[in-house]
């Protein structure tokens, strides 16, 4: 009972502790700010473009054109004003004088690119030569056409679906099915990423601060780098929490579409497999042992917070390392590569959810990194307790295997 | 002096410590009982610190028994134990009344509880105007008051006190050891590590003289006094380090 409490407490003193560090909330901010930064830029730019694209269609310039392609009808030219000539120089010399603002050359064979000369009208305005150019041609081959459809066809507004078959002749669900478990992988990733240092900070902070032996004669290390661990997962809901709120809020405020997230009809149409789910979120809390574990057992051996962020790096690296051989994972999962990867600890996890998303991971493959993570996640943070207890009193050196030996309870 | 009874709340028996090839405890016995306040005394590196740091169970002794009222020492008995440790230090970045509050927690205190007794003892040593300020920002002195705060919160029947007036004035000097008494006077039983022998012949009812692993005095101060044929406790130390005591000073 009383360790129950003391868990509550360390969790709540570590948790409030974490989130009430300015450097905290930068982290967490600066994500959604910068998004929002490029979104806003975005937004604006285009607006801005669209308002100029608008400007410059509505914006007159005399326009003399050569068609040796024979493509472009009158009709067409006349909507644009332009005036249809039969030779090229003259039309060049036109432009050169002034005497009008721009002159087209249509070559015969459009494998070669259209000729467009205008009168100098600035970097960003001169642009509006070629748009109108390249308009009045596609314009006039549109019409050329008389079925419509085809038109559409010419210009690509076409959409397929895509139906396949599993070997026993079920259909497959694609990428609908594999997104749903691709996103233990997305939480997996940012927690270790934006988490992980801040746990290795705080793992070694009582050494740093000489608080471990006021700590050690209080409370069980075990249930102190517990409550670490609980209170870094609720720092990293929060963070996700601020993170997606801003983009939630948005989806249900101002629509799917203005926010650019996919609409319901999307989301509806994802896939949801309880057995890759459960073993999703299976893997990825083993892969979370294992890897705090890990953290927790650096920051007790290391003397000071410096020395341990070095080891951080190295632990998202190779957590990173899988994306690298991505393609053969997905293309051939039993290749040699995939099956270490698949098994060896630290790349078990990444490599382990992206074969289960995509549905190549079998229950009983599964099984195996389930449990090998768990077992040795525990052994991992077993030990790192450990070291936390023995590596805590070596203050200002890091934790020997001799030392570990000969103070060993 | 206390009334003892024959129960000890401390009690060491043939306790050894090895670190590697390096004896640094050799077979030493002692009790300390109810309400006593003992003495454990010895120059630097003569294994004070490490012998309380077994008996807490922060180390494991090569050979013999360590206990506290009767059994090893565990982290959850922590509420009835204050100990305030050699390398001192609490969370510096926290404001002072957080982590007083937090350490009365884990001592089993309520929240709200922790965080009263916390304003009440910051009066006593004039630092309530520290309890909203980060713990960096506090003097060493003003944090030495704060963790010997910890240290007796919750009323601890045992207090561990390993050098507790190291670096302070002499007013402060008396500040703390006051409080110490009024722990002692409340029935806690408190085993005081210091190089202060003044403090050893006004608090201590007993005491134990270490040199080079092992027990060089055992007994109440008028005892050890008569043992040495000394009249004061500075001289018996003195006289057990010798020139080893001289070089240590020289040195420093």
């Amino acid at each position: 009972m009383a360790s129950r409490h003391n868990l509550g407490t360390v969790v709540s003193f570590e948790f409030w502790r974490t989130i009430k560090k300015p450097s905290f909330w930068v982290a967490t901010l600066s994500f959604p700010v910068m998004i929002g930064l490029i979104f806003g830029i975005i937004f604006y730019s285009s607006h801005i473009g669209q308002e100029s694209s608008s400007q410059l269609a509505q914006e007159k310039f005399t326009i003399n054109y050569l068609d040796e392609s024979d493509i472009v009808l009158p009709t067409v030219a006349q909507n644009f004003e332009a005036t249809e000539i039969d030779d090229k120089q003259q039309g060049i010399e036109a432009v050169k004088t002034g005497s009008i603002d721009a002159f087209f050359f249509y070559p015969q064979t459009l494998e070669q690119p259209l000729e467009v000369y205008g009168k100098d009208a600035g970097l960003f305005d001169n642009g509006k030569y070629s748009a109108v150019a390249e308009q009045m041609l596609k314009t006039s081959a549109a019409a050329s056409i008389a079925n419509p459809e085809l038109v559409n066809v010419t210009q690509g507004a076409i959409s397929s679906e895509v139906t396949t078959y599993k070997e026993d002749g079920e259909q497959s669900a694609g990428w609908m099915a594999a997104i749903p478990p691709l996103l233990f992988l997305v939480l997996f990733y940012f927690t270790i990423a934006m988490l992980g240092n801040n746990l290795l900070n705080s793992t070694v902070e009582e050494k740093e601060n000489r608080v471990t032996e006021m700590i050690l004669t209080t409370l069980n290390p075990t249930i102190l780098i517990v409550g670490k661990l609980l209170a870094t997962f609720l720092a990293g809901a929060v963070q996700a929490l601020v993170m997606f709120a801003p983009a939630i809020a948005a989806y249900f405020i101002l629509g799917a579409e203005t926010v650019n997230l996919p609409n319901a009809d999307i989301l509806s149409n994802l896939v949801v497999d309880p057995t890759a789910i459960i073993i999703g979120g299976l893997i990825m809390i083993g892969g979370l042992m294992v890897f705090t574990g890990t953290l927790v057992a650096i920051g007790a051996v290391m003397p000071t917070a410096k020395e341990a962020g070095q080891y951080f790096g190295i632990a998202i690296l190779i957590m990173f390392v899988p994306f690298y051989i991505i393609m053969l994972i997905l293309s051939d999962p039993e290749a040699l590569v995939v099956q270490i990867f698949t098994y060896f600890p630290y790349t078990a996890p990444v490599t382990a959810m992206l074969r289960n998303a995509f549905g190549s991971l079998s229950i009983a493959d599964a099984a195996v990194v389930i449990s090998s993570l768990a077992i040795l996640g525990t052994f991992i943070i077993l030990l790192a307790v450990r070291l936390f207890r023995y590596g805590a009193m070596q203050y200002d050196s890091r934790l020997s295997l001799n030392a570990l030996r000969s103070k060993k309870r | 002096m206390l009334a003892q009874s024959t129960q000890p709340v401390i009690s060491i028996k043939n306790f050894s410590m090895k670190f590697g090839s390096k004896r640094v405890i050799d077979d030493m016995s002692f009790d300390v009982h109810k309400g006593e306040t003992f003495g454990f005394l010895g120059s630097n590196g003569s294994g004070k610190t490490t012998t309380m740091r077994a008996l807490l169970g922060i180390y494991q002794a090569t050979s013999g028994t360590l206990h506290i009222n009767g059994k090893k020492f565990e982290p959850q008995d922590g509420a009835t134990l204050g100990y305030l440790p050699e390398e001192r230090g609490l969370y510096k970045k926290e404001s002072v009344i957080d982590v007083m509050t937090y350490f009365g927690q884990l001592k089993g205190l309520g929240k709200r509880e922790a965080r009263e007794w916390s304003l009440d003892y910051l009066k006593r040593v004039k630092l309530e105007d520290k309890a909203k300020s980060k713990v960096d920002k506090l003097s060493g002195g003003q944090q030495q008051k704060v963790q010997l705060g910890v240290t007796i919160m919750n009323n601890p029947d045992v207090l561990i006190l390993d050098e507790p007036t190291k670096g302070f004035d002499p007013v402060n000097r008396r500040l703390l050891m006051d409080i110490v008494e009024a722990q002692r006077e409340k029935g806690a039983t408190i085993i005081l590590i210091t190089h202060d022998m003044s403090e050893v012949e006004r608090l201590c009812d007993r005491l134990i003289l270490l040199k080079d692993g092992t027990k060089a005095a055992y007994g109440t101060v008028p005892e050890v006094l008569e043992k040495f044929q000394k009249h004061t406790m500075d001289e018996v130390f003195l006289q057990v380090y010798g020139e080893d005591a001289a070089m240590q000073e020289g040195e420093e």
